[in-house]
Parts: structure tokens; sequence; C-alpha cells
């Protein structure tokens, strides 16, 4: 799939971004810099439209991180030109660009001390407020930078994008509990993201793995975690990231099912009993060699996924047969 | 059958220079003109401040926690009810919680709800007084011109329509008066102005008045709403939910779903 100047270039890997970043030049200039939104001025420049400031914006994202700073000025002028200084979009990204630029510290705390400028003259500004998040956790002050997702959240409690950096800013930090419970936020914003489901499958069975095979919280998450596979599977077929949980989790319960299941208070979820997680696992093994086996063929309709998400898949696999363990 | 002779009335042709193409004309640019004038009056939409943000999308997240209970487990979802249900019944998410038990404010005394009259009155106005100005400017200069005749037959029906001002009663309805004109150019110009001012351009007058049909979604927080009756609802919604969990028996549907 080539790589579409629509889509935010966060995700895309290396080679895609320095690909994008090398067309800018040629945007640039076959945009002209100043347009109208009205039809008697149309005769003598182009037209309006969204996906232009769209392409603008993943513009900037893309050079930026192939270290084109030339073309980032070029279009966070025009976006200027259009929107004005006090766009909270716009803002949020001159401050990125100057966040790049930045060459030490210093000058990152310079930028700091700008974003918190702005806040203390606006302060509902959620896009420089998520930059000033951003910067704090990248400089390394993550206590800071939790603090200020907190206070967002407190005030906006449904964004979804700042659950889930939260959720993983927690789980960087070991903890698991505030991470999942931040996770399920995003989950009861978004209730049928099957990516969030798989991730909060993760967080349970990372949660339960560190705990120890102890008491029964490592059941109950273990137990949690097979669900929360299972239902990413289940809104979402073939999804390679829910079948490697399936799988490592119902191996995992398989290997120590030796310790009997404890009955707990009924809210809890209960380990499914050993036919079933044994079903469970066969059916992730044969979904995953299948991805797998047609991944790597580049058959037509098997060509999206991620190449490292099918390697793993493979030493998993491969780890399996070299046990011996036949499941 | 005879033939009906064919009407014929002999015109000064600068009628049509004078009267229709000025009547066209003053059309057109009184839209354009309304257009940017509504552009120019229009007020930016006023701006929350950080408490009425967070009251309203505490309720918004309530909302969101109600209608997805589902997809959490029974333990996160008796923690998440317990801690929305005590802060929606003491107030702490209020903009000013000691206003809290007091009748809502009268709208009318609001000054952020009467901006949002004021700009409907704006509109109402900018649509009217063009409207009267043009009206009696026909009227007193071109009442009773028969401007032009249209080049296709029409029935006895279009007659009032065609030739409003025009008191005979024998003339073919191809004929047509100024004042006929005139509103034809209302009804019809909406496509010129969408070619020269880009498709949601307010010089539409039937979008204008349509728009008020359109139901109210903003309603919700509008003004006259107690936010405190709203919380408290929303408290008790939440209190009498009966949990499932989407989670149950996952597993079993996920083995009779999918066929490897």
């Amino acid at each position: 799939m080539a790589p579409s100047l629509f889509r935010s270039p966060v995700q895309l890997p290396p080679a895609d971004a320095l690909e994008l970043s090398k067309q800018a030049p040629a945007i640039l200039r076959s945009f002209p810099s100043t347009v109208s939104s009205s039809a008697i001025t149309d005769l003598f420049s182009a037209p309006e439209n969204p996906e232009l400031w769209l392409t603008y914006e993943n513009l900037i994202l893309s050079s930026l991180r192939t270290g084109d700073d030339k073309a980032a000025h070029g279009c966070l002028a025009r976006l200027l030109a259009r929107f004005g200084n006090e766009n909270e979009r716009v803002m949020a990204l001159g401050g990125l660009v100057k966040e790049a630029e930045a060459a030490n510290n210093g000058e990152l705390e310079r930028v700091l001390k700008e974003y918190d400028q702005i806040l203390s003259e606006n302060d509902t500004n959620i896009p420089i407020m998520k930059r000033r998040i951003a910067l704090l956790r990248s400089m390394g002050r993550l206590s800071d930078a939790a603090t200020a997702l907190v206070q967002l959240l407190d005030f906006s409690p449904t964004d979804a994008e700042a659950w889930s950096e939260l959720s993983d800013l927690y789980f960087s930090q070991g903890l698991y509990p505030q991470a999942i419970y931040a996770e399920e936020e995003v989950l009861v914003l978004a209730p049928n993201a099957w990516n969030v489901h798989a991730r909060l499958g993760e967080l349970q069975y990372m949660a339960a793995t560190a705990s120890g095979a102890g008491g029964g919280a490592y059941q109950k998450q273990m137990a949690e975690a097979v669900k929360r596979f299972s239902r990413s599977i289940e809104l979402c077929d073939d999804y390679l990231r829910g079948y490697y949980g399936l799988k490592l989790v119902t191996g995992r319960i398989l290997k120590d099912s030796a310790k009997p299941t404890k009955v707990t208070d009924e809210g809890d979820f209960l380990l499914p009993d050993t036919k079933t997680t044994e079903r469970l696992n066969q059916l992730a093994t044969a979904k995953l060699a299948e991805i797998v086996r047609h991944s790597s063929a580049q058959d037509r309709g098997w060509r999206g996924y991620n190449p490292a998400e099918v390697a793993a898949a493979r030493e998993l696999l491969s780890e399996d047969s070299s046990s011996g363990v036949v499941r | 059958m005879t033939q009906v002779p064919v009407q014929t009335i002999h015109r000064d042709p600068q009628l049509f220079y004078w009267i229709l193409f000025p009547i066209t004309i003053v059309m057109v640019l009184t839209g354009i003109l309304r257009h940017y004038a509504t552009v120019l009056m229009a007020t930016a939409p006023k701006k929350l401040d950080q408490k009425t943000t967070r009251e309203q999308r505490s309720l918004a997240h309530g909302i969101s926690v109600r209608g997805n209970f589902h997809t959490l487990s029974k333990r996160s979802f008796n923690a998440r009810r317990d801690v929305l249900i005590t802060a929606y019944e003491s107030g702490s998410y209020l903009k000013d919680p000691e206003n809290q038990g007091q009748p809502p404010p009268n709208p009318m005394s609001d000054p952020s709800s009467m901006e949002g009259m004021m700009g409907m009155m704006k509109n109402q106005m900018a649509m009217i007084i063009p409207n009267t100005l043009i009206m009696s400017w026909i009227n007193a200069f071109f009442s009773g011109y028969v401007i032009m005749k249209l080049p296709f037959p029409l029935t006895i029906k279009f007659k009032s329509m065609l030739q409003a001002g025009v008191a005979t009663k024998d003339m073919d309805p191809r004929w047509m008066s100024s004042i006929s004109w005139y509103f034809l150019c209302i009804f019809g110009l909406q496509s010129v102005f969408n070619f020269l001012l880009g498709s949601d351009n307010a010089a539409n007058q039937m979008a204008q008045q349509m728009g008020p049909m359109a139901p109210q979604t903003a309603q919700m927080f509008g003004p006259g709403v107690d936010p405190n009756k709203q919380f408290l609802a929303e408290a008790e919604n939440l209190a009498v939910i009966d949990h499932y969990s989407v989670l149950d028996d996952v597993e079993q549907r996920l083995l009779e779903g999918i066929r490897i």
C-alpha cells in the first residue's frame, strides 16, 4: 500500500516517511501560497479544500521526522497564513516544529516555558496541553507528564487519545492496575475497538505474569486476558495480535494448569475449563500458522500485516514446535 | 375552429435593458452583499471555559459509561458507577456548586443565551430588510410593466404568478410583469449564488427559512437546562443498570463462530 498524504504519518515505517517528505518541495511548488474561498477570486487562485490543509499537516510531520526542516517551515507558514496565530491546532504544530529543532535541553526548556505561557492565558487549549505532556514525557519527567495528563482528563474525561496515552505512561512505569484502568476508559469511549481490546489483554497478561503465579489475582487477570483477546478476534477476524496473545496466554495457562481454580466472588471472570483452553490454543496456533504462511507468500488479501509482527508470530510458532509440545 | 390570433403588444425595446437587467443585477448583488454581511456579522462561537467544559464532558463521560458498560468487567464497572454516582449526586462536577438546588436562571436574563438570540435576529434582519427595500423599489418604479414574453406557451393558471400587478383579464399568460420577474429571481437565483459563493453561502433564503425547522441538537446544554438535574437523572440511570459483560462466554462464541 503506497503511503498517502491524507493519513497521519505517525505509524509509517521510516522508508515511507522519507518518501513522503521527498514530495514536499514539489507539493509546495505546485500549490500557490495563498488560496481563496470564494469563486470570483477562484478564477485566479487555487480553490480551498480540507485535503490541502491535511496534506500540509502531514507533510510537516513527515518532514520533521526526516530532518527536512525547510519544508516543514514552508508548510507551517502556509497554515499560519490561512488560520492565523491563534488557531490551537496550528499553535501545536508550530510548537512541534520548535521542539524538533531544539538542539539541547535548554532550548526544550524554553519551548516548555512558552507552552506554560500559552496555557496560563487559555487553560482549555487542549492541543497545546497535549504537546506539553508529550514534551515532558520525552524529557523524561514522567511523573510531571502523568500529573498534567490527569489534570487534562479531569476536565475532559471523554478524550480517548489522552486516556490511552495515560495508560501507556503508567505501563512504562510498571503501574499495571492504573494502566489497565486507563485502557478500560478508552474502551468505554470506543467499545468496538479491537486493538484496544487486544491491548487490554496484553496489559492483563503482563500484570498477571509480573505479580507471579500466586493468588486469585493471577487467575482472574489471566482469565480476563483470554476473554479480551477472544473479543478482539471476534471483532476482527484474522487479527494477528489477537491470535498471538490468545496463543501465548492459553499456552501459559495450560502449562500451569495443575492449580485448581479457586472460587472467588461472582463478579470476577473464571478461567475456562481445560478443554476449552486447549481448543482455543489450537485455534490460535492454526490461525497464526495460516497468517504467517499467507503473509510470507504475499498472497492476495494477506498483505497488510506488519512484517515485524509476522516475524514475531513465526518465532512463537517455531518455539512451540521446537519444544516438542504438540497442542 | 379558427386559430386564435397571436397577441402582440408593442413594447419599447428599452424596457428590456432598463428593467429586466437592473432587477436581475440588483438581486444578484443583494444576494452577494447579504452573504458577506452575514459573514461579517457572525460572531465566533464563544469559547467554553474550563469549568463548563468539565461539566459537559463529565456528563458525556457518564453517558458513555452507561452506554458501553458491557465492555467492562463487573468489578471495573461497579467501581466507576460508585465514583460517578457519588460525584453526580454531590454536584462536584457542577460549574458553580453553590448554585445547586436553586432554580435555573431565566434564559432571557442570561447574557450568553441572549447572544444566540441576537444572532438569529441579525440573520432574520439581514433577510427581511433588503427584501423589503427591493420590493418597494420595484413597486415604486416598475409596477404594472409588462417586460417580456416567455418563449413557450403556458396555461391560464400561470396568470396570477406571472402577471402580478397587471390587472388585464385577457392577456396571454406568456407575458410577464416586473414584480413577477422579481419573485422569480428570489427563488431562481440559488444556483447562481451556489456558483459564485460556494455551496454553503448565506445568500440562500430558502435554507434560512428551513433552518429553524431542523432538529435542535445543541439543546442538551442549552440555556434554561439545569445541569444539576441532568446529573441527578444520569446518576439514577447508572444506578439501575443490570450489568452484563460482552466478555461472558466469549470463548464459546469464538469457537463456534470461527472455523479453521
